[in-house]
């Protein structure tokens, strides 16, 4: 009996529901393991067995195993196609529905979900006869729909329910449009009129590609005005304010009104007059190209014929919702794709995009996986290769397994208290004073923020680096010794190399931990915007002690911080679908680089 | 120069020895030596000559500490905890485990292969070269001398001259274990330990080491662990058999073969034990 049970379960878990029932065969035969590899005509290989023999089998556990897995394996997989759907269909432009309502309202927005819902006695009572009667005919329950009405400037509001009950017409008319602008949100409703230079065309007048050209043209002027305030007064800003902190440096080194200050002023003065003279063209520069942009306006209507008149540089992007072609609207989901990850966000996170969020997110994360391999790989080799093994080197041991379960906000509350408020106060004072009271490196940014989740994942490092380290064989470091290495030129030219793949292991999990945790961040040094990149175009380019933005400090922002949470929701959508990509991404590099190092290895065979 | 260990229930003898001590010079000696792993005495009083430029086979039950012994020539047991040792090993008359001895400088004075083929997962070139780059040698050519020189002695150099940058775990198991030897004479030692260099190889690519060894005799004084009678008869010019930790009897292999003094000694070498 023994031996067949062996059998049975050798080719494992094969759910027994598989099994046909078969009508009148014994209570005991029918328990008998599904061996799926046994002819189903096994009939001489059966025996009779008692209950007392059903556990001894082994078949509940089995059941309760594969429950575990394919209860994790459902989840994971829910949650994955959840996050891809609703990531991959926000930015699919879809169509615009005007409703008429019974009171003859008008309601027009693009239909984000239906629900059911019941309606309470109160609303109830406000219908008419038909339609309480048809309600209660539905058990109750009534269905409505959720719109994206836009128009926050009119409205204040960006969504509205609208039951079932409420709607006496819904039509779709080809002229509505859908416009995302630069402030208020988006609009939707018809184009009136283009007013350019005083000149008024109305909207029978001009063709859509008209349109498109001159908005190609407001754009591009935007774009200008952009450049030139951010990137060139910003350049002037930057060597100004170079110019005030060597003159308050000279102050501080020497005292105020010292023969070296006033050095330093009469040396700054003339470039300090250049720079600004700089400015004041620039800003003029501006100005001009903001004047002719004054002059062209775009008059919208809602759909109760509403107006609104806003400049067509504010104008992102528009289109007919209701007359797009497929080829249309896989423009409309490319184009909004392109802005997601290549624009800034505006409107509160809500709109536009996250190249900052990416960017913070990758950057940390290198940089966290620069500061966490070094001091892991080196804690390890110590505690391995050098350490004496006894008690100590027990208790050390320990005490990292146990720094993997210590809350994350505590490292966030210990990188701030440590890494910014003392290490960076002292660095303020010793190499910064001239800039404070105003901190440079006495709060949080990115170098504090990657050394904090450093030390939140060294644990994973080290644990990870050691067991590579005792899994070398004896026999090359014996072959290493042999020939005359010292210790040490053994390790580094045989020991560390074999051990490497197992390094990159824990430094994948050690990366994949740290680029998805939040809550430290939130105290060392992630912000909701960040108004510059941590890289630009001065010296010394990489500014670590600059504040940035965080993919998932982003999702909780959009999802839960912003004016309208159901205006975040997509986003978060997206930004989650993101932040798993990149996740992604960057595990799949390191796993290649493992499995390189890996294939180097093991290309052995005897 | 007696084996003297008393109360382990073997009766004691002394070592039988045929070599006639100083016909030729002496390149490593052994005299009372012992070793400990721990409480464990695994070496009892241990006397021998070893001469240069010949081949020295060590052959014993399983057990008995010839990898012990061997491994206490290049001091590789220095790794293990709890190691002690009475009595001295010389290297041309210098004692090996004397306090200023740099033991790095004495393993670069000898190349060990062991048991199981262990190169490195680095290219044959990479693999040859080890023991002249971690002494320092970056010059490429003294490099690829030192490596065609080693791949050539090992008999080797035929097979891999077109293959040089491949991985070594690429190669055969016969070839891997020449690839060990060419590494280690590569730094040109004076004393080659092999321990059962054979035994985790098939007959064919034994015999290419056998054939390799008798041609390396001469160049460096080889001392040979080995389970295999025939192979100690037929590569060794001087045979040490060992028993429980002791050297029971040690001559030229001819005599041990043809006419061992002792039946302990005859038991072995005809298979009625071990
Ligand atoms: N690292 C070690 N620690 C403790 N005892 C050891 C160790 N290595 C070998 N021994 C013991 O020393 C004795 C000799 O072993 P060894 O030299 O490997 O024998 P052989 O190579 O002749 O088969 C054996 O009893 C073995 O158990
Ligand atoms: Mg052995």
């Amino acid at each position: 009996m023994r031996t067949e049970d062996g059998k049975a379960q050798a080719p494992a878990p094969a759910p027994p529901d598989g099994r046909p029932a078969r009508p009148g065969e014994s209570n005991g035969a029918e328990q008998l393991p599904p061996a799926p590899a046994a002819p189903p005509a096994g009939a001489p290989r059966r025996r009779k067995m008692g209950h007392a023999d059903f556990s001894s089998r082994g078949e509940p556990i089995l059941w309760t195993l594969g429950g575990g897995l394919a209860l994790g394996v459902i989840l994971i997989t829910g949650f994955l196609v959840m996050v891809f759907w609703n990531g991959l269909v926000t930015f699919y432009p879809g169509p615009i529905e005007v409703v008429t309502l019974k009171d003859g309202k008008l309601v027009a927005g693009e239909p984000a979900r239906s629900e059911v819902f019941r309606p309470g006695p109160e609303v109830l009572r406000t219908l008419d006869e038909a339609a309480r009667r048809a309600v209660a005919a539905s058990g109750g329950y009534v269905s409505r729909t959720l719109y994206r009405i836009g128009n926050y400037d009119l409205y204040n509001e960006d969504f509205r329910w609208v039951p079932e009950f409420e709607v006496r017409e819904v039509r779709t008319p080809p002229d509505m449009f859908f416009i995302e602008r630069l402030e208020w949100g988006s609009f939707v409703g018809r184009i009136k009129a283009l007013k350019r230079d005083g000149q008024v065309l109305e909207a029978g007048k001009f063709g859509l590609g008209n349109l498109r050209g001159e908005h190609a043209e407001a754009r591009a002027r935007w774009q200008r005005v952009r450049r030139i305030e951010r990137t060139e007064i910003g350049e002037v800003n930057h060597y100004l304010e170079k110019e005030r902190l060597a003159v308050r440096r000279a102050a501080l080194a020497h005292g105020e009104g010292s023969a070296q200050h006033r050095e330093a002023q009469a040396a700054s003065a003339p470039r300090t007059e250049a720079l600004k003279k700089r400015h004041a063209g620039l800003s003029a520069q501006a100005k001009a190209v903001k004047e002719v942009d004054e002059k062209v306006h775009l008059v919208l209507a809602d759909a109760a014929g509403r107006e609104k008149e806003i400049r067509l540089s504010e104008v992102v992007r528009f289109y007919p919702a209701n007359s797009l072609g497929w080829g249309d609207k896989a423009g409309v989901y490319f184009s909004r794709w392109w802005e997601f990850l290549t624009e800034e966000p505006r409107e509160a996170n809500t709109e536009g995009g996250v190249l900052p969020a990416i960017f913070g997110t990758a950057a940390m994360t290198i940089l966290m996986a620069l500061a966490v391999a070094p001091f892991g790989v080196v804690t390890a080799l110590y505690l391995r290769e050098y350490a004496r093994q006894g008690r100590l080197v027990s208790i050390v041991r320990i005490s990292v397994n146990n720094l993997a379960g210590v809350p994350s906000i505590v490292y966030g509350v210990f990188g701030l208290g440590f890494f910014a408020y003392i290490v960076g106060a002292t660095i303020d004072q010793l190499f910064y004073s001239e800039r404070l009271p105003s901190p440079t490196f006495g709060t949080g940014g990115l170098l504090w923020s990657s050394l904090t989740l450093a030390l939140l994942t060294v644990p994973v490092v080290i644990v990870a680096t050691e067991e590579a380290l005792s899994a070398v064989p004896r026999s090359a470091r014996e072959g290493s010794l042999a020939c005359g290495a010292s210790k040490w030129q053994t390790i580094r030219r045989i020991v560390l190399p074999q051990a490497m793949p197992g390094i990159m292991t824990g430094l994948i999990l050690a990366m994949a931990r740290g680029a998805g945790e939040v809550a430290p961040l939130m105290l060392v040094g992630v912000v909701k915007l960040a108004p510059e990149l941590p890289i630009d175009g001065f010296f010394p380019f990489i500014h670590l002690e600059r504040s940035f933005m965080h993919l998932g400090f982003h999702i909780y922002d959009v999802g839960f911080q912003s004016r309208n949470s159901e205006a975040g929701k997509p986003m978060v959508f997206v930004t989650t679908l993101l932040l798993i990509g990149l996740i992604a991404v960057m595990n799949a590099w390191a796993i290649c680089v493992r499995n390189r190092l890996k294939r180097k290895l093991s290309a052995g065979h005897f | 120069m007696a084996a003297a260990a008393p109360g382990l229930g073997l009766e004691m003898e002394e070592t039988v020895y045929h070599v006639k001590e100083g016909a030729e010079g002496a390149n490593l000696e052994l005299e009372n030596f012992c070793l400990w792993y721990g409480k464990a005495q695994a070496l009892h009083g241990i006397g021998m000559k070893v001469q240069k430029g010949i081949v020295t086979a060590l052959i014993g039950p399983s057990g008995c500490g010839k990898s012990t012994l061997l491994r206490s020539i290049n001091r590789m047991n220095d790794l293990i905890d709890g190691l002690s040792v009475r009595g001295s090993i010389r290297l041309d008359g210098k004692d090996i485990n004397a306090p200023g001895v740099d033991v790095i400088k004495l393993r670069k004075r000898m190349g060990m292969v062991f048991q199981k083929p262990n190169p490195f997962p680095m290219s044959v070139f990479e693999n040859v070269a080890y023991p002249l780059r971690v002494d320092g040698v970056r010059d490429r050519r003294m490099l690829a001398d030192a490596c065609e020189r080693a791949l050539g002695e090992a008999a080797l150099w035929e097979e891999v001259k077109d293959r040089l940058q491949e991985n070594a775990l690429g190669l055969s198991g016969g070839q891997q274990q020449r690839l060990c030897i060419a590494r280690a004479i590569a730094s040109d030692p004076d004393v080659l330990l092999m321990d059962e260099p054979c035994s985790a190889l098939d007959p064919i690519a034994t015999a290419r080491i056998e054939e390799l060894i008798a041609r390396l005799r001469g160049h460096f004084t080889i001392v040979i662990v080995t389970h295999n009678m025939q192979q100690a008869a037929r590569v060794s010019d001087n045979t040490a058999f060992m028993y429980l930790g002791r050297l029971i009897e040690y001559g030229g292999t001819n005599e041990i073969f043809v006419n061992p003094r002792l039946p302990r000694t005859s038991d072995y070498i005809t298979g009625r034990f071990g």
